[in-house]
């Protein structure tokens, strides 16, 4: 806007200043309007102040992105540890030692997000009978739940069921699967994951 | 090769050891049937004659008859031969080929569009007719018409071996069908007739008939992730709730009167026994209350006793307690350091026997104790491939089980006293089978003997 009023003016001074017309040059020394001149350093400066702004602006737009990239991704991996599963050994529902990691960090995440709940959903392999792996499905569920609370958080932040063999993560017959299946899974049942720490 | 077992050991050694020993059988558990192999009589069932109008229903009320006791697992079955089919039964004739008992049967017009069949139980032996009546069918081509049928089977059986055939009978079990919901079912005790009773999007589990077949009592998964016991009207197709509160509710079984429902129900501590007051629809009770899973009741046969499961030693046994609750016996053998799994435990409808399933040599399969003897031996009835959940027939002999064998997947029903196994059902998916009490006594006519 600013930039096509001034060209013309520029060029309009210049072609004054360049044609003398008829008029054998005088040797005058072109005398600057200093009411133009003026104007003409204050447009600068007013462009220069524009483009400074712009750039602060074009900053305080890529730190926001920044930040909200970086709040996205806390509150991604802070859904990821809300949400990874724990597994179990045959027949138990001892929590192992890679459970107790996994668990542990939701642990943090949880004090982080006050408002948040969540479902435990135990599981069991295929292997035993099913109305037993009802209650071996729950009573995983419930020593997660045990674990967590031993850390403070409140106890009706979870809700505890049982799917038992039901829902296998991996439908084969084999160790591997029965492996995938003796689990405990998270759902948010109220707030939303959003801090790590 | 050394460096390969090495890894083996490493890879495989530690989930083994945690495990039962897959090659013996656990300790107070042997193969066996759970009375001595009897010799079975030879029996011969003579095509039933009729009205040519009738032809048709006679050879199929005969087809049936036939089947039924053959299914009975009492008799040796044997072809009649042409020259016998037809006339006065020939008792010389049929002695000298070893044939114990002949069925004869014919078939009229009753009403508009009844049948009445006759049939005969002769003894050849004695060379005389041991028993004879006349049953009223309605009409041919109906389902009430198989059952029927079925009915007057049962009646030849007990006149044979005093007591009563197991034909009139269904089986509730439940199919689960592939995108995660399942359907309650029920067959015929011949393989015939399936019937969808229920399907849910959710799972369903542990249908139980009601004493008098007309209502079944299941556990179904809510959308909110709870268990719940229903009782299903077969007729009306109502469904009550029956617990619905605690987190998990499994596990149903009527008393034989009916009057009460036993089932598990979900504590802090694991779930606990409790019984249902059917008739007053009301009230849960205590039975048994505790550490550890106590689930699975199942009514002796005078009512007086409970048999379940409990896991309260750390491993899932079968136990035996007075009805009303108290102290609990160990039915199964405990052996220290042993991984013993017993679970889902059926009591005869007819004897001290209790079926349930148990872990044996890795694998899952069929087994009874006697009640009147807890920490005697076990018998294995099953061995080959894995078979589970039984549940006996109102016969007390055969039982109907969820196996895994050579033949498929499935429904099998074995003599547990001979020992013979056949398919009911070869389908994936199906499971928890129960088996009703007799559903029908054969209908007495008016009009009696010939």
């Amino acid at each position: 806007m600013h930039k096509r009023t001034i060209l013309p003016a520029l060029v309009g001074t210049l072609l004054l200043a360049a044609c003398g017309g008829n008029e054998p040059p005088q040797q005058v020394q072109p005398q600057p309007d200093s009411a133009a001149l003026a104007a003409e350093r204050a447009r600068q400066a007013e462009l220069e102040e524009q483009r400074r702004r712009e750039a602060a602006e074009r900053e305080r737009l890529r730190r926001e992105e920044e930040a909200r990239r970086r709040a996205e991704e806390e509150a991604a991996r802070a859904r990821e540890i809300i949400e990874q599963m724990v597994h179990f050994e045959f027949d138990k529902s001892d929590i192992g030692p890679e459970a107790e990691r996994i668990l542990t960090e939701k642990v943090g995440v949880l004090r982080a997000n006050p408002a948040v709940s969540l479902r435990i959903v135990g599981h069991a392999d295929e292997r035993g009978s099913d109305e037993y792996n009802i209650a071996l499905g729950m009573r995983r569920a419930q020593a997660v739940k045990t674990f967590l609370t031993g850390f403070g958080l409140a106890p009706d932040r979870f809700e505890t069921v049982s799917r038992g063999e039901e829902q296998p993560l991996n439908p084969a017959s084999n160790e591997m699967a029965w492996a995938q299946n003796r689990r405990a899974e998270f759902v948010v049942t109220a707030g939303q994951v959003t801090k790590l720490q | 090769m050394r460096r390969f077992w090495l890894l083996f050991l490493i890879a495989y050694a530690a989930p083994l050891a945690a495990q039962q020993d897959t090659t013996r059988l656990p300790t107070g558990v042997r193969l066996g049937l759970i009375y001595q192999t009897l010799q079975r009589p030879l029996l011969a069932v003579r095509p039933f004659t009729a009205d040519f109008a009738l032809a048709g229903v006679a050879e199929q009320t005969y087809a049936i008859v036939r089947r039924d006791l053959d299914y009975s697992d009492r008799f040796e079955m044997y072809e009649t031969p042409p020259q016998l089919a037809e006339g006065p039964v020939d008792y010389a004739q049929w002695n000298g080929l070893g044939v114990v008992y002949v069925v004869t049967g014919s078939v009229q017009p009753l009403g508009p569009d009844g049948v009445l069949l006759r049939l005969a139980l002769h003894d050849v032996v004695y060379g005389h007719i041991k028993e004879i009546r006349a049953f009223e069918l309605p009409a041919g081509g109906t389902p009430e018409f198989r059952m029927a049928v079925h009915a007057a089977a049962d009646e030849v059986v007990r006149w044979a071996t005093g007591q009563r055939g197991m034909a009139a009978s269904r089986i509730a079990f439940v199919l689960s069908t592939a995108d995660g919901g399942s359907e309650l079912m029920v067959v015929d005790s011949d393989g015939e007739n399936v019937q969808r009773i229920a399907a849910s999007s959710q799972t369903i589990m542990t249908p139980v008939w009601s004493p008098d077949g007309r209502r079944i009592a299941y556990t179904m998964l809510k959308p909110d992730g709870g268990w719940e016991v229903v009782e299903r009207d077969l007729s009306s197709g109502d469904v009550r709730v029956i617990a619905a509160d605690a987190p998990l509710n499994l596990t149903p079984a009527y008393s034989p009167d009916g009057s009460r429902l036993a089932l598990a129900v979900w504590s802090r501590t694991g779930t606990d026994i409790y019984a249902y007051d059917v008739a007053g629809a009301c009230c849960l009770e205590p039975l048994r209350t505790g550490p550890g899973e106590d689930m699975s009741p199942t009514y002796s046969p005078d009512g007086r006793q409970i048999a379940f499961m409990s896991d309260r030693i750390g491993q899932p046994h079968i136990y035996i307690m007075p009805a009303e609750g108290g102290e609990a016996t160990l039915l199964t053998p405990y052996v220290y350091g042993e991984a013993g799994y017993y679970t889902a435990p059926d009591w005869s409808p007819q004897s001290s026997l209790v079926a349930f399933t148990g872990r044996s040599r890795g694998r899952l399969q069929v087994m009874v104790a006697d009640s009147r003897d807890p920490g005697g031996t076990v018998r294995q009835l099953t061995d080959s491939g894995s078979s589970e959940d039984p549940s006996w027939a109102p016969d007390g002999r055969h039982i109907v089980f969820k196996g895994v064998r050579a033949e498929g997947r499935g429904l099998y029903v074995m003599d547990a006293v001979s020992g013979r196994t056949r398919p009911l059902l070869l389908r994936g998916g199906v499971r928890l089978p129960d088996w009703s009490p007799s559903l029908q006594e054969a209908s007495a006519p008016a009009v009696r003997g010939e």
